[in-house]
């Protein structure tokens, strides 16, 4: 394996290996942004991976008033799953419990798509027979009466089968606190591309898995390769001066979007990894057997 | 953009149906072949070319130079392109039409848009009794799409309407949106006496109303996010045609109560 350094920091000659995912796109709107990210926060809450969490979801970005339907600040969320039918549950369960009863909601499509899901299905029956509906062009909108005015919620949801989950990149320190440090810039630079998100909490994981456990009943275990404490038990993937690996997962609704939030992040990480004690960058796969989706790191170099 | 004319030459003395003058079924005809055309069939059969002029190429629009309230069904089906009346129309225009742009530099008679359900109807004048109503064997009036009038409109607008916007700058007559099923009449005048009778869902918008049905209850005032919408939704396709978006605080009247009443009164000022 031939590695590149840039700027301090080792990148290996490895891919990350994702797969075709099924994602959905939903538009929150509040009075004022601050609900609009509370309501969103929420609503994404408990959405890192599909194995426990039912859907990976995130945040994709906030919109200005100009950007949404009623013209009040919200924020795009996406949600990634196996398929539009195991984003159906999760779909009703979130905004049922987490949109609607959010103050000053609304909730509409965030995802211009020609397959749909149906989104008021289950939250416009709250309404009790008050609820009314309202078609303007082809998009339908249903009006649910709740204690603070009406809840407006959009009929339908775009879904896309071509969305990507499990672009990653494995981030390998010699310094703990600097390569969170330097971790958390990747994240924010990943967060000013469009349509990804990164789910897990702050958009980072620590405990990167492999596929398999020495338990029946667990389908995935420690990535003891990357795991520093087990350095020389294990066939270890990790130099002697390594004492800590931050893995950054990345969906998103395309291929495209993936490679765009890798190349972002390797970017940041190239240019303020190094002095943060940042030593090699490396990415997850399985081989390449698995995953439909390739994302070579020399590719995506700045 | 080609245009195929239509000149008037004389005022017609029957009704005449214009519902076979659409951009999509002439494009493939040639002019002596729209002149044969039937506008009134039977005994006193009137073709194209007896009353109209013909001239220009068959394309995306037709331009009708014409003012008789005897032209009935004008832009009746239409489906896609332009149709533009330079003067008054008859009733029935734009019966059953399903996309394109009907407009009509006159006023418009009785039972327009009736059961349509899509397109934009613009009408610069004022329009008759019955806009977007249905006809006795209709299910429903109007089904979709956007009617825009200028001037007045008659009484009963909305009759069994189901879906869609009539919007205009005047007023309504008495009983708009009498036994309504959904869709949104919106003036910036005012409503006539009692409008909504027997409306069942559907939003009445205005800025005043002349006389109330004792059947609608005083909801009081809120700011409703689907006012944004719709004001965003009108200036979006309307552009320079939409009314003034709607202000944050509006009065809801709810009815009417004579039946399942999940209608609405919006009162804007």
């Amino acid at each position: 394996m031939s590695a590149i350094t840039r700027n301090g920091v080792t990148i290996d000659d490895t891919f990350a290996e994702a797969f075709g995912m099924s994602a959905l796109g939903l538009i929150i709107t509040a009075d004022t942004a601050k609900w609009a990210n509370i309501c969103a926060t929420v609503m994404t809450g408990f959405g890192t991976s599909v194995i426990g969490a039912g859907a990976e979801c995130g945040i994709d970005r906030e919109l200005s008033p100009d950007e949404t339907p009623d013209g009040r600040p919200g924020v795009r969320v996406l949600m990634f799953g196996f398929s539009p039918d195991a984003l159906k549950p999760q779909l009703l369960n979130r905004v049922g419990q987490c949109v609607l009863t959010s103050p000053g909601s609304a909730c509409f499509n965030g995802l211009d798509s020609p397959t749909t899901l149906p989104l008021a299905a289950g939250p416009r029956f709250f309404g009790d027979g008050w609820q009314t509906a309202k078609k303007l062009g082809k998009q339908r909108f249903w009006r649910v009466p709740v204690m603070d005015g009406e809840f407006v919620i959009e009929d339908k949801c775009g879904v896309t089968t071509d969305a990507v989950g499990g672009g990653n990149l494995l981030v390998l320190g010699r310094d703990r606190a600097g390569l969170l440090e330097a971790t958390e810039a990747a994240v924010a630079a990943i967060a000013e591309v469009r349509d990804v998100i990164t789910p897990f909490p702050g958009g980072i994981v620590r405990s990167g898995s492999k596929v398999g456990s020495k338990y029946k009943g667990a389908i995935a275990s420690t990535n003891d390769a990357f795991c520093p404490t087990l350095k020389g038990a294990v066939k270890s993937e990790l130099d002697a001066d390594i004492i800590a690996v931050l893995e950054i997962v990345i969906d998103g609704l395309t291929s495209e979007a993936v490679a765009n939030a890798m190349r972002a992040g390797l970017k940041s990480l190239i240019e303020a990894g190094a002095a943060k004690g940042v030593a090699r960058v490396s990415a997850g796969n399985y081989g390449g057997n698995l995953g439909q989706h390739h994302y070579h790191l020399k590719d995506l170099l700045p | 953009m080609s245009t195929l004319s239509f000149t008037l030459r004389a005022a017609p003395k029957h009704a005449l149906d214009l519902s076979g003058l659409l951009p999509s079924r002439l494009a493939q005809l040639s002019t002596g072949d729209i002149e044969k055309l039937p506008l009134v069939t039977g005994v006193h059969a009137i073709n194209v070319g007896d009353v109209f002029t013909v001239s220009g190429t068959p394309g995306d629009a037709l331009a009708i130079s014409a003012d008789s309230t005897l032209l009935d069904y004008v832009g009746a089906g239409l489906d896609q392109g332009t149709i533009t009346v330079e003067g008054s129309v008859g009733n029935h225009a734009a019966r059953g039409m399903t996309g394109g742009t009907l407009e009509i530099r006159g006023n418009a008679g009785a039972y327009l848009a009736s059961t349509a359900k899509g397109g934009l109807v613009h009408v610069k004048g004022s329009a008759g009794d019955f806009l977007g109503g249905a006809r006795p064997g209709d299910k429903f009036g109007l089904l979709g799409g956007t009617v825009v009038v200028e001037g007045n409109i008659g009484e009963r607008a909305g009759e069994r309407m189901r879906r869609g916007i009539v919007v205009t700058r005047g007023t309504f007559g008495a009983a708009a949106g009498s036994r309504m099923v959904g869709g949104t009449l919106w003036t910036e005048t005012g409503f006539g006496p009692r409008p909504g009778p027997l409306l069942r869902r559907g939003t009445l918008i205005a800025p005043k109303v002349d006389e109330l049905l004792p059947t609608f209850a005083d909801c009081g005032r809120h700011d409703l996010v689907i006012l944004n919408i719709l004001s965003r939704y009108v200036a979006k396709t309307l552009g320079p045609l939409a009314p003034k978006p709607l202000p944050p605080m509006v009065r809801k009247l709810a009815g009417d109560r004579a039946t399942i009443g999940k209608g609405e009164i919006l009162l804007t000022a």
